[in-house]
């Protein structure tokens, strides 16, 4: 603004003459005064009609960027809230997915044992049966032999029997028979 | 029905029979005619053979029983299987011997022996028997081998059994038994 100023002393008339006092940097007084009085008024105008309008942008601005902070904040807050939310969530996640491991493995513990638990039931149902069935044989073995031997007593029993059986036995058992029965 | 058939017939037998001099004899030969048919297969089927004439079933009657037994023996037992009653004619006999004993207030005793009884034997058996029973009886033998020795004895319903083949079924019994 200023070097304007000194441009348009420098293109007036009276500078044409050339002065070889003239210093190009210090300007002469009337046209410092001059100057003086073009920004005081300047500065009158724009504090008149200027100011205002830039306070108010200023303000607008100010206000603006309140805002803008606030929303920034907002999101800021509702960001939080959803990766607190998004942590709630994983941990759940987590916590299912280690549920389910766990049913999982117990499940299969479970089964594991069942299976165990059958095979072992199994394992000692055949052994019983063939225990009772190995008894089984024995007594059927047993009693088999039993009747082959009493079979075999009998026969000769009846064989010594016959052999020795004569009249006078016979005899005596008639007459131990009359006395049993008339006892 | 075939009960009161076989009472009916029983009762007919002893009817005729006790008009008879020699009934006691009559007894004895219908005892024996009984277990013949009871014992033995053939001479039963063929006395029950409906297949065969009655004169032919009488006729074997005749050829075993003629010129042996006594007349009234021969022609009861003939009547029987005239009848078309062979089957029933052992039960038919016992039957008559009970109605026959009864008659004399005595009960039948039917005995088996392995050997033939002499009479001092059956005169002891009788009175051991009524002994046992309570009144006296009429003593029927009949000679079995099968028993091996001993006597079996039957009173009514009432069996006394001292033959040596029971002995051996029931040592038998015990050495099957015993474990």
């Amino acid at each position: 603004m200023l070097n304007l100023f000194i441009l348009a002393a420098e293109a007036a008339p009276g500078a044409a003459e050339p002065n070889t006092s003239h210093n190009p940097i210090i300007p002469e007084l009337g046209e410092l005064v001059y100057s003086l009085i073009a920004f005081a008024v300047l500065i009158i105008l724009f504090k008149k009609f200027g100011f205002n309008a830039v306070q108010k942008a200023m303000a607008a601005r100010t206000e603006r960027i309140r805002k803008d902070l606030d929303q920034a904040e907002s999101a800021k807050g509702e960001a939080e809230g959803i990766l607190s939310e998004y942590k709630t969530q994983l941990a759940d996640a987590k916590a299912e997915s280690n549920r389910i491991i766990d049913e999982a493995r117990q499940q299969a513990e479970k089964v594991k044992a069942d299976v165990l638990e059958s095979t072992n039931k199994e394992v000692a149902d055949l052994k019983a049966k063939a225990t009772q069935d190995i008894e089984t044989a024995r007594t059927a073995a047993l009693a088999s032999l039993q009747t082959s031997v009493a079979s075999i007593a009998i026969e000769l029993a009846e064989k010594v029997v016959e052999k020795n059986l004569d009249r006078d036995t016979n005899t005596r058992l008639i007459d131990s028979f009359i006395a049993k029965v008339g006892s | 029905m075939a009960d009161d058939r076989t009472a009916a017939y029983a009762a007919a037998l002893f009817e005729v029979a006790q008009g008879e001099q020699d009934l006691a004899r009559v007894e004895d030969e219908l005892f024996t005619v009984a277990n013949r048919v009871r014992t033995n297969d053939a001479l039963r089927d063929a006395l029950t053979d409906q297949s065969l004439p009655v004169d032919l079933r009488q006729g074997i009657v005749e050829d075993l029983l003629g010129g042996r037994a006594s007349p009234t023996t021969t022609n009861l037992v003939s009547m029987i299987v005239g009848a078309g009653r062979a089957k029933d004619l052992p039960a038919i006999i016992e039957g008559f011997l009970e109605r026959s004993a009864g008659s004399r207030s005595e009960t039948l005793a039917e005995v088996t022996s392995a050997v033939p009884l002499d009479g001092d034997q059956q005169q002891r058996l009788a009175e051991a028997l009524s002994k046992r029973v309570g009144h006296k009886v009429s003593l029927k033998v009949t000679v079995d081998p099968s028993i091996q020795g001993g006597l079996i004895a039957q009173v009514g319903d009432t069996v006394i059994d001292g033959s040596v083949r029971s002995r051996l079924e029931q040592l038998k019994t015990q050495l099957q038994e015993s474990r």
